[in-house]
């Protein structure tokens, strides 16, 4: 079986190949434990200050909520200035204001605005801005005042105790298939055409088909091992929690690697050397790992650049893999991004197909 | 019986070039065929549009009775082909790409048996980068004999090799050749085709300039042989001109070189003529090189 065969020697190839095992693993990993020890684990705890102006069932079951969260050690401060501060000086993390009158404002249908007071150097600021904005929207969607409704939606945001490190998980996983298959692909295709491996093949009975089909599933089955063991080693070494269906996970991953390898074969066909391949596949995969959002959010871009970014395979599968480990959503949930993800898919492979060469 | 390759007005034209411009020759069944020329005569050219990997511009090509250009897996599946300089799989054994390569193939030869066959069973589990250069060419033949072709292609098999390494590979491809296996192979070696080849195709410049044995291809110069030896006393420069067959003669340090069309005929007239004064004589056919160089007016190697 030829197909067995070859699918057995990418295997192998993938598995001997040290630069490729570093590009697979490593580099992603690095990230990981990089950030994990900056971001990760329990130990971290941000310190949070409040003032409580308002002093009504709203801020009082706020804080309830936020107390819960493990992320934060919550402080109740009486004098504004001296609080600020302390998040200047970076002795705490934030401080969030409530101000006078939250409930009447609230029952009155009128709109309060608690103050949250962050560091804009603060890394994670977008992560606590985003979990607060949350449960305000929540109060505000069932805006009636009652202390019951809090109650019922202190449950809601339960889970909702999100650090930095479990949002950059998700992108660490993207960004090690995306750099992985997109330089691997294009220069193990240029070093097969540059040694004529890809005309040796041509020569023998071989079905075209089948050499593809089989250097596609291994790295295919290679970006799920990728997959399990960067968001493993997150989980396990840093306690990240992914949330959402494993499957769906998996899915995902298998989309964006198709987008990515079709990549990889483009830009292996488009250069004539090894060189220039990997030169070529750094200057595509380097520019998406940072502009689609693998380490800060890209609402943090200029909006012209940010609408553009968007488009781009590694945002919609990081969005994707985001959207769904973080919040526990399912698949369909996010039906914009998975058109654009196989949008891309479908685009990549056939460009790929067609602009492939063996000499 | 019908030949086993034949070619038929091949033309290949690149954008800007023709790389071969309306050859036609025929390879017979178990002959070890050679293809000669310089670099850039199109040998390659013509050998990879016999094989099926490059679709000729016009002309026909028929392999083992299959058309090539209708059926090209048919006709692949049926011959071994070694290209110029290719390389093999990086992380795999030569045991596992042949392994590979004969999954390829409906029938195949077990690689410990194609390792052993060229003296590289100790070598089954390394990979082809630890190899020499004269391991690897090995190596690469094995792989061409992989699917137990009827005709195997070799491409310039022994360049780069060193001597020891080529007289290797000569007895690989007269085993081959024994095995009763068609053999076509391009060289720009004159020896290496005179050696191994029953037939010669003379190729330059995109075109077929001269086919047949390397003996005969000699022959058709007009003075295809050299008779030397050494001579203690001088003879007459106009008497060795006027032996039979002599087309020119030269003295120097006491040794005498004659260009004779005749051999047979110059010889025993030479021996009459020295009356028992000859030393070391010494009779040569005219090599290819000779023969290229009269038919192109340049050398083999510029």
């Amino acid at each position: 079986m030829p197909f067995v065969e070859l699918f057995k020697a990418n295997i192998r190839t993938l598995l001997r190949n040290r630069q490729a095992l570093f590009w697979s693993m490593a580099f992603p990993l690095i990230f990981v434990f990089v950030f994990g020890l900056f971001f990760g684990g329990d130990v971290q705890r941000t310190t949070l200050l409040v003032i409580d102006r308002a002093d009504d069932p709203i801020s009082h079951g706020l804080v309830a909520q936020l107390e819960a969260l493990d992320s934060f050690s919550v402080e109740t401060r009486g004098d504004e200035a001296a609080a600020r501060q302390e998040v200047r000086d970076g002795d705490a993390g934030y401080l969030l204001i409530f101000p006078e009158g939250m409930s009447s404002i609230v029952s009155a249908g009128g709109t309060a605005r608690p103050v949250l007071v962050y560091d804009q150097g603060n890394a994670s600021a977008p992560i606590v801005i985003g979990a607060v904005g949350r449960m305000l929207d929540a109060i505000n969607l069932q805006a009636s005042g009652s202390a019951q409704l809090l109650a019922l939606h202190a449950e809601g945001v339960q889970g909702q105790d999100l650090s930095y490190f479990d949002f950059l998980l998700p992108g660490f996983v993207s960004m090690g298939i995306m750099t992985y298959s997109i330089i691997g692909i294009a220069s193990v295709m240029a070093l097969y055409r540059e040694q004529k491996v890809l005309k040796r093949l041509l020569a023998s009975p071989l079905r075209v088909r089948h050499f593809f089909a089989a250097i596609v599933l291994a790295h295919l089955l290679l970006s799920l091992v990728q997959a399990v063991v960067i968001a493993g080693v997150g989980m396990l070494v840093f306690d990240a929690q992914v949330r959402g269906n494993v499957a769906m996970l998996f899915l995902v991953v298998l989309l964006g690697n198709t987008v990515f390898l079709s990549i990889g074969f483009i830009i292996g066909a488009l250069s004539r050397t090894v060189q220039a391949a990997s030169g070529l596949g750094n200057a595509v995969a380097m520019p998406m790992m940072f502009l689609s959002g693998t380490f800060f959010p890209r609402d943090t871009l200029p909006s012209v650049l940010k609408a553009l970014v968007d488009f781009l395979p590694l945002s919609a599968m990081v969005d994707l893999l985001r959207g769904m480990a973080l919040d526990a959503r399912p698949l369909w949930d996010f039906p914009e991004l998975l058109a654009l993800l196989l949008a891309w898919a479908v685009g990549s492979a056939l460009v790929a197909v067609r602009v492939f060469r063996f000499s | 019986m019908p030949p086993i390759i034949s070619v038929e007005n091949l033309v290949k034209r690149y954008s800007q070039l023709t790389a071969v411009g309306g050859v036609s020759f025929s390879v017979e069944q178990g002959e070890v065929f050679g293809i000669l020329g310089p670099n850039g005569a199109g040998k390659t050219t013509t050998l990879e549009c016999i094989e099926g990997l490059q679709a000729p511009t016009g002309g026909a090509i028929t392999v083992l009775g299959m058309d090539v250009a209708a059926d090209p897996r048919g006709v692949k599946g049926r011959i071994g082909v070694q290209l110029q300089a290719s390389s093999y799989f990086d992380y795999l054994t030569l045991t596992e790409i042949l392994e590979l390569f004969g999954s390829f193939y409906p029938q195949r030869t077990q690689p410990m048996e194609l390792l052993a066959r060229m003296g590289l069973e100790s070598k089954a589990s390394a990979r082809v980068n630890q190899l020499s250069g004269g391991q690897k060419q090995r190596f690469s033949v094995a792989a061409t004999l992989v699917s137990d072709p009827e005709i195997v292609f070799l491409d310039e098999p022994t360049t780069g090799l060193d001597p020891q390494a080529r007289r290797n590979l000569w007895e690989v491809v007269q085993g081959i050749h024994a095995e009763g296996r068609t053999v076509v192979l391009t060289t720009h070696y004159m020896d290496e085709a005179q050696l191994l080849c029953d037939r010669v195709a003379i190729m330059d410049q995109g075109k077929l300039i001269a086919l047949d044995t390397p003996a005969r291809l000699a022959e058709t110069l007009p003075a295809p042989y050299t008779v030397r030896a050494a001579t203690p006393t001088a003879l007459d420069a106009n008497a060795l001109l006027g032996l039979e067959g002599v087309l020119d003669a030269e003295m120097s340090d006491g040794t005498l070189t004659l260009h004779s069309s005749d051999a047979t005929r110059t010889v025993p007239a030479l021996i009459a003529l020295a009356d028992g004064g000859l030393r070391e004589l010494e009779v040569s056919l005219a090599t290819l090189e000779d023969v290229f160089l009269a038919m192109t007016g340049h050398n083999l190697r510029d």
